[in-house]
């Protein structure tokens, strides 16, 4: 048991990064992140059943960022509406980097959750098709099928294609 | 169609996950209690594994906690004096016998109670005994006679009889006669009243109307009584030490294992409260049935034409045959059984006979 508190001490920071990617809010991640951890660590003993611990530990992970968008978060905007609306940064003094950021996140939170799930789990936690199936606990093709069209959808945001081709050819050249 | 390069994707996922500074405050709670939980089962993995000193105080703990909680109801069961039966119907008088360690022997049984009185325990019981107070379960069954269009009457009496001395009716019932439909040619009447006022409650009742039969039962009930308190106490410890083990549990299957174990607990408080509740009742209530029927009544049980009479005797002579032919079936079934070995026996000598002849 002494290796899965040692891989979820590694996993901690990505799988927060993870969560904010799905979330867009970090604190949420944050909580959803720890609420995750303490429950995976709770039911450490069904691992055995599971083939891969890594997936298995996403799941939770997306089950709990699933539960909060489902619960928390709506309650939150809902009381954001009526109290804090003036609490909106403005992003128009924002550095590049915030602007990517920014544009990111609006494009991630355009996509309905089933495809950004798919979407943060292939290209930020860098998990096959076949973990991602055992995360969301749905087949393979529909994974592969959600991840067309997510990509579809983000083609048509010019702005995040821009940033990504700027920052890619920066990366290319440095 | 155009589709995001995933390579860009990728690229631009990074970029925005890396703007998040994880703080490291909350994860670091996070971890220490996982820490502490992974200690803590490691120490119980070890104590379950290794045999050690430690191990064999808690095992002896636990086996004197159960013991304890098996061994005193079971020793004060077997200490508890033996059901006592009074039973007794008048004219002309009433006997009273007892068994067990209580003094046994013929005494008057009068109406005025003192047959409970009467009971002295003797040198075998235990101390608990003798300091507990006597729990007498007492019942009675009367039955009077009243004069014509008077059952009602009599019913209102009994019910303000029982309700003189402090107690109520229970049920009741009238019935009609079949040759006079709107008349009560029998009733009867089931009366609670506290246990010191039984024996007066007799007498009266017994004013009421001519008695043509009376039977009333007391029951020492006070061994059972107590085995149900002692029961309760053994297992509100059983359930407090629970209870604390609860407080210490870290792990979701120690904290299911041990509310297992209390909702459990728990449950059988329930129920031996609950048959301790109704046994007290029965000890501070006593219950008298009064049946009250008319001179000139039958039983319609006892009153039976000639068809029905000739259909009872025949349903009842082809039991009766049935019930012969299945006990002559078992001397049969034995007397064909011994003709066998007694055929094989024979045989067998018969075979050996004629072998030693050739």
């Amino acid at each position: 048991m002494s290796d899965l508190a040692a891989l979820l001490e590694e996993s901690y920071p990505q799988s927060v990064r993870t969560a904010y990617l799905i979330l867009g809010n970090q604190s949420d991640a944050e909580d959803a992140v720890q609420e995750a951890f303490l429950r995976a660590w709770k039911f450490r003993h069904s691992i055995a059943l599971e083939s891969s611990v890594r997936a298995w530990l996403y799941r939770v992970v997306v089950n709990t960022c699933n539960s909060k968008l489902r619960v928390d978060v709506p309650r939150r905007l809902r009381a954001a509406a009526d109290h804090d609306l003036e609490a909106t940064p403005d992003l128009e003094d924002a550095s590049d980097r915030f602007a990517v950021v920014n544009d990111v996140t609006a494009a991630l939170k355009a996509l309905p959750v089933h495809l950004r799930i798919v979407v943060v789990l292939r290209y930020y936690a860098d998990l096959s098709e076949r973990e991602i199936a055992i995360a969301i606990g749905r087949k393979p093709g529909t994974v592969k099928s959600r991840l067309s069209e997510a990509r579809r959808r983000l083609g048509e945001h010019a702005a995040l294609r821009d940033h990504a081709s700027h920052s890619f050819d920066d990366e290319v050249t440095g | 169609m155009t589709m995001i390069d995933e390579d860009t994707l990728r690229s631009a996922l990074r970029t925005t996950a890396d703007a998040v500074v994880v703080s490291g405050e909350g994860a670091e709670r996070l971890f220490e209690q996982i820490r502490d939980d992974d200690r803590s089962e490691s120490r119980v993995t070890r104590l379950v594994r290794e045999p050690s000193r430690s191990r064999r105080v808690l095992m002896g703990a636990a086996a004197l906690v159960i013991a304890l909680a098996v061994g005193v109801p079971l020793a004060i069961h077997q200490n508890a004096p033996a059901r006592i039966v009074v039973h007794g119907e008048v004219p002309p008088r009433v006997t009273t016998s007892g068994t067990g360690f209580l003094s046994t022997g013929t005494q008057d049984l009068s109406a005025s109670g003192a047959a409970v009185k009467g009971i002295t325990p003797t040198g075998a019981q235990s101390s608990l005994k003798t300091a507990t107070t006597q729990r007498i379960e007492s019942t009675g069954t009367i039955a009077i006679t009243v004069a014509k269009n008077h059952i009602e009457t009599a019913l209102d009496k009994l019910t303000a009889l029982a309700e003189r001395d402090h107690g109520y009716v229970e049920s009741s019932q009238a019935a009609t006669g079949a040759r006079v439909p709107r008349l009560f040619t029998t009733a009867y009447i089931v009366l609670e009243v506290p246990q010191a006022s039984f024996h007066h409650l007799v007498s009266q009742v017994q004013r009421v109307g001519h008695t043509t039969s009376l039977s009333t039962n007391s029951n020492n009930v006070t061994s059972e009584y107590v085995n149900y308190q002692a029961r309760i106490s053994a297992l509100k410890v059983s359930l407090n030490q629970y209870l604390a083990i609860m407080t210490r549990a870290t792990t979701i299957s120690a904290i299911l294992a041990v509310q297992a174990q209390i909702n459990q607990i728990q449950s059988q408080i329930e129920q031996e409260q609950g048959q301790l509740n109704v046994l007290n009742h029965q000890t501070t209530y006593a219950s008298l049935t009064v049946h009250v029927a008319t001179p000139n009544h039958r039983s319609p049980s006892t009153h039976r034409s000639g068809i029905n009479k000739a259909f009872h005797d025949s349903v009842s002579g082809f039991v009766t045959g049935f019930e012969w032919l299945i006990r002559l079936a078992g001397p049969v079934l034995f007397a064909l059984i011994a003709l066998s070995v007694l055929s094989l026996a024979v045989r067998y000598a018969w075979r050996g006979v004629r072998r030693r002849r050739i």
